[in-house]
């Protein structure tokens, strides 16, 4: 028997299609450029001061799921060294709780929404976080940044910065939300298209209670920071050395800080990055730290303590902390598991770190070369309460 | 730890009873049309034939046919075989809960994205009524066994081949998603294109009409090339680099084809099995570069004596191509039934079977001989209303073979498996099953419903007692809560849909179970995100914090407010009350794995519950 002779060939063109066809898997996309930023969002890990103590944020539990997951809020409070837990019950927080501080005892937190949960619960504590009472929802998720909610000092006026891009406000006095401006209205500014403004990524208020905006811009060498001004945005970031002016600055953090607005900012990427600390009285006006190299490693956490000091937690267990005026100082390797810095009993950083469901406090030893453990709190995690 | 969701177990008690209730009454339908098949059939036989009944003309009687030719056989007798235990697989409890979630979800998980949505949709329908989805594929696998088995010639035969081919891409496409020919790491030793897709290509080969019996070796030829053409295509997928087959290991992990056996050997299986596939597991390792060759080269070389055709180099590549399937069956497929939810042996039977049956064809020639049926009177044309004539049907019936009887029982399987489930399926409403098995039953009560006074979303004070009058299905739901509470929610909101007209005598009633996020804001936000700030009968209330600890404690619902960063804890609870305010109905409201099917099932347990109220006088 003969085979047709165009059989094999139909054939082999059936095979190459399906080959063709099969197993190749789809292309990957680019991957961004080394970021000094680390993944994920790692610097809802913080610190902050406010009159009522040193609050620190950070997230414990499990490694693996998510829901696992819980942020923590933990107080030392003013005058004393014991660190405490008072994480605002009654709303499951996977999804990240970002802390303000509103002037005078008063701190307020939102929890950000996680799993089937879409608007983000608020709450706020007037007695060091033994109390909690709520305030009124955000109807949105609130964007996952550690300055995504301002509290303006005095007036109790609160700034949210939403996942979408949009900045809402209360009045004073009032707990209703409305939208103060957009990531769009930002962007079609004068400033903002001198920027080329692609994100947002903090609110806050100057001192004098105006809000400002960190924004991601396209434009190198511009620091995006815009403040509100006379109805329309105004271009307020410092104005970077002429030697990083050709590279790409982000804005890290955009917080206020006692009576100063204290910013960190990131120039260029991968190996070469650098960050620098800047300070400003009126958020116009601004003073820059000298860049410290990071040598290729991220962020994982900053944080800021009065004075204008500023620490951060990169990774390969390296920290360093700045103070208003200085220059950036190393600090001994942190501890395994170190989330964060904040400011100690004593003037200097301590290291909170996690174990799972334990923070250890740890602070740095006279001699200023290792580090002592002050504190251990256990945290009864709920596990399994959010899956 | 209350406020969490459970699971439901793939061998869940109530599901798996109520699974195996549907096949035993099932079968015994089936074993009762047998029976009635059987002794119609012994009957109009041994009934003395009148002189009417043997003058008409006898279906296939005095024809002249070939025999069924060898590589048909083997096709017809191993795929039937091989469909029958298809159907006792698909008969395992747990196949239940489990094929959508552990055979074919997981099976599209590495293929795009279309491939994904088409068949996580079938698993959606599939978990709908799964317990009739589960039995009426036991039936319809075994049925075209058997119908396979029984019917070894004629247009009976030939159906039972297409409709094997036909049941098999249905399988290829949803349970296979494609034989994963979409997805990265396709390859042949593990399965591709899909064991089901080559039980649809033997089932075409069976239908073929008789004619080509006498082309056998055309038939054979065209058979061997095509395997020749595929395998010569694997070896070379095999073979291309960049794949992770010429790797034993990649920074110290199994390479691609050890990393498929390791995660075949913790299967629950004979210790035997399980060391067989972990020693090559272990051999691959160390030598996987030449164990690629030595496929890649078998593959290559077997794919081109098929596709060459040369008689002599046929058959011992033939018994090559068995041992390698028979190798890569046990080593790399560990058969493929054992332990968790194998559903079939793998492809390396089938595809050993379709060579063996290529090699038939081609190597003997069709019998030369005719068979002589038995003798009668030349059968005169008969149009369709003779045939339908008494007479005439009994004398079918009466020369019809054991073998017809048994294809029209299979066939009669197959009707019957398929039709419970097509008609389960054309509701859109999934079956109480599924909550019934999460909670199980509701406790029947009589009793006042506790009274309340709280405030609603639109800020209107609301009492039990302004709902008299209406039949409430009464939960309560966290406003902050992130997991089942909008579960809950949209169960309430799918039972309003169900009630359509009768909603209107229904009010769906949630109490804010939160006593620290209790404003009005709160409930209206939670509202909101669940979609159901618009439905007209629904209630969300709230309260002062005493307030709400005080209706929670009358209905015996527990609240904890826990520590570090959890939502309140609390249980699910559904409450039927009656148009005189009076508790009827209890009910465990976990809402369990929460995927769409247990929503709907929720959804239509409330519904029904409501119905039944309205309807008393």
């Amino acid at each position: 028997m003969t085979r047709p002779a165009s059989l094999s060939g139909a054939l082999a063109t059936i095979a190459a299609a399906l080959i063709a066809g099969c197993g190749t898997a789809a292309p990957a996309a680019h991957a961004p450029a080394a970021q000094v930023r680390g993944s994920g969002a790692p610097l809802l890990a913080t610190s902050l001061v406010t009159p009522a103590g040193t609050w620190a944020v950070v997230v414990m539990g499990g490694t693996a799921a998510s829901h696992n997951n819980f942020w923590q809020l933990f107080i030392r409070p003013a005058g004393t060294s014991r660190w405490r837990l008072v994480t605002p019950p009654g709303v499951p927080d996977n999804g990240g709780l970002v802390v303000a501080g509103g002037g005078g005892q008063s701190v307020a937190t939102a929890l950000r929404p996680s799993q089937y949960l879409t608007f983000t619960p608020l709450t706020r504590t007037t007695d060091g976080g033994h109390n909690w009472s709520s305030l009124g929802p955000l109807d949105a998720a609130l964007a996952n940044t550690p300055d995504a909610l301002s509290a303006a000092p005095g007036s109790g006026r609160l700034l949210a910065l939403l996942t979408d891009g949009t900045i809402k406000a209360t009045a004073p006095g009032s707990a209703a939300w409305h939208t103060l401006v957009t990531r769009h209205m930002l962007a079609i500014t004068p400033t903002g298209r001198r920027c080329r403004l692609t994100g947002l990524a903090a609110v806050s208020f100057t001192p004098a209670g105006t809000p400002i905006v960190a924004a991601h811009c396209a434009s190198p060498g511009v620091a995006g920071i815009l403040a509100a001004s006379n109805g329309t945005w105004q271009a307020a970031g410092p104005a970077v050395p002429a030697a990083l002016a050709r590279l790409h600055i982000t804005v890290l953090r955009l917080t206020r800080t006692g009576n100063a607005t204290t910013a960190l900012l990131a120039a260029g990427t991968g190996p070469g990055a650098s960050i620098l600390a800047a300070w400003s009285a009126d958020g116009r006006h601004w003073a820059l730290s000298p860049p410290f190299r990071v040598h290729g490693a991220a962020l994982t956490s900053a944080s800021f303590g009065p004075g204008g000091a500023a620490a951060v937690v990169m990774t390969g267990h390296h920290g360093a902390v700045i103070t208003m005026g200085q220059a950036w100082k190393a600090l001994p390797d942190l501890p395994p598991g170190t989330a964060t810095l904040a400011p100690g009993p004593a003037g200097t950083f301590q290291a909170l770190a996690v174990h799972r469901a334990t923070l250890t406090i740890w602070q740095v030893s006279a001699a200023g070369t290792a580090w002592v453990k002050t504190q251990a709190i256990g945290v009864p995690i709920q596990y399994g309460s959010s899956g | 730890m209350p406020g969490m969701r459970s699971g439901l177990r793939l061998d869940d008690p109530t599901v798996a009873a109520a699974f195996r209730s549907a096949l035993v009454h099932q079968g015994l339908i089936a074993l009762l049309i047998f029976a009635s098949l059987g002794l119609v059939w012994m009957s109009v036989r041994v009934y003395p034939r009148r002189p009417s009944l043997e003058a008409g003309p006898v279906a296939g009687a005095a024809s002249a046919a070939l025999p069924e030719p060898a590589w048909r056989q083997v096709l017809r007798v191993g795929f039937g075989l091989l469909w029958l235990i298809d159907g006792i697989l698909q008969a395992q409890p747990q196949m239940v809960l489990g094929l959508p979630s552990q055979v074919i979800e997981p099976t599209a998980a590495s293929s795009p994205h279309w491939v994904q949505q088409l068949v996580n949709w079938a698993g959606t329908t599939w978990s709908y009524h799964p317990v009739q989805a589960a039995a009426a594929t036991v039936w319809i696998q075994v049925g075209i066994g058997i119908w396979l088995l029984a019917a070894s010639r004629g247009p009976l035969s030939r159906l039972a081949g297409l409709a094997g081919a036909g049941w098999g891409l249905v399988v290829w496409v949803f349970g296979e998603s494609f034989g994963g020919i979409f997805a990265p790491g396709l390859t042949w030793l593990f399965g591709a294109p899909g064991a089901v897709l080559i039980y649809a290509a033997a089932g075409l080969l069976i239908g073929l009409p008789e004619r080509f019996w006498r082309a056998s070796r055309l038939l054979g030829r065209l058979v061997l090339a095509g395997t020749g053409v595929f395998l010569a295509g694997m070896a070379v997928l095999q073979a291309w680099p960049g794949r992770g087959f010429w790797l034993g290991t990649t920074h110290g992990r199994p390479g691609t084809l050890a990393g498929m056996t390791q995660a075949m050997a913790p299967i629950p299986q004979p210790y035997a099995l399980s060391a067989a596939v972990t020693a090559f597991t272990g051999f691959d390792e160390a030598h996987g570069f030449a164990v690629n060759l030595v496929v890649v080269v078998a593959l290559a070389a077997i794919g081109a004596v098929f596709a060459a055709g040369r008689p002599r180099l046929i058959r011992p590549a033939l018994a090559g191509l068995t041992v390698l399937c028979l190798a890569d069956w046990a080593l790399v497929e560990d058969f493929g039934i054992f332990g968790g939810l194998g559903t079939d042996p793998n492809s390396m039977i089938p595809f050993a079977l379709i060579a063996v049956a290529g090699y038939l064809a081609l190597a003997r020639a069709p019998a030369p001989a005719l068979i002589a049926e038995p003798a009668g009177p030349e059968p005169s044309p008969a149009g369709w209303r003779d045939r339908l004539r008494i007479a005439s049907v009994a004398r079918s019936i009466a020369s019809a073979s054991i073998g017809s009887v048994a294809s029209a029982w299979a066939i009669g399987l197959i009707i019957f498996g398929a039709v419970p489930m097509a008609a389960a399926q054309a509701s859109p409403v999934a079956d109480t099953i599924l909550a019934r098995a999460i909670n199980g039953a509701s406790a029947l009560v009589n009793r006042p419903a506790p009274p309340f006074s709280l405030t609603d979303q639109h800020g209107r004070q609301v009492t039990m007692a302004s709902l008299r009058g209406k039949v409430v299905l009464l939960t309560f739901l966290d406003d902050t809560c992130s997991v089942d509470c909008p579960l809950i929610a949209q169960e309430f909101r799918l039972a309003g849909q169900l009630l359509g007209a009768d909603s209107r005598r229904v009010e769906l009633v949630a109490i804010n179970y939160n006593p620290l996020y209790n404003q009005v804001s709160y409930i209206r936000a939670f509202d909101r995100q669940e979609g159901l700030n618009g439905i007209p009968d629904w209630l969300y209330l709230t309260g002062s914090r005493a307030q709400l600890q005080q209706v929670c404690k009358r209905y015996g619902v527990t609240v904890q407010v826990l520590p570090a960063g959890s939502m309140i804890g609390h249980g699910d609870y559904a409450f039927v009350i009656d148009q005189a305010g009076h508790l009827r109905q209890e009910m465990g409201f976990d809402t369990g794995p929460g995927t769409q099917a247990t929503r709907s099932s929720f959804a239509a347990e409330l519904a029904s519950a409501a119905r039944q109220l309205l309807r008393q006088p």
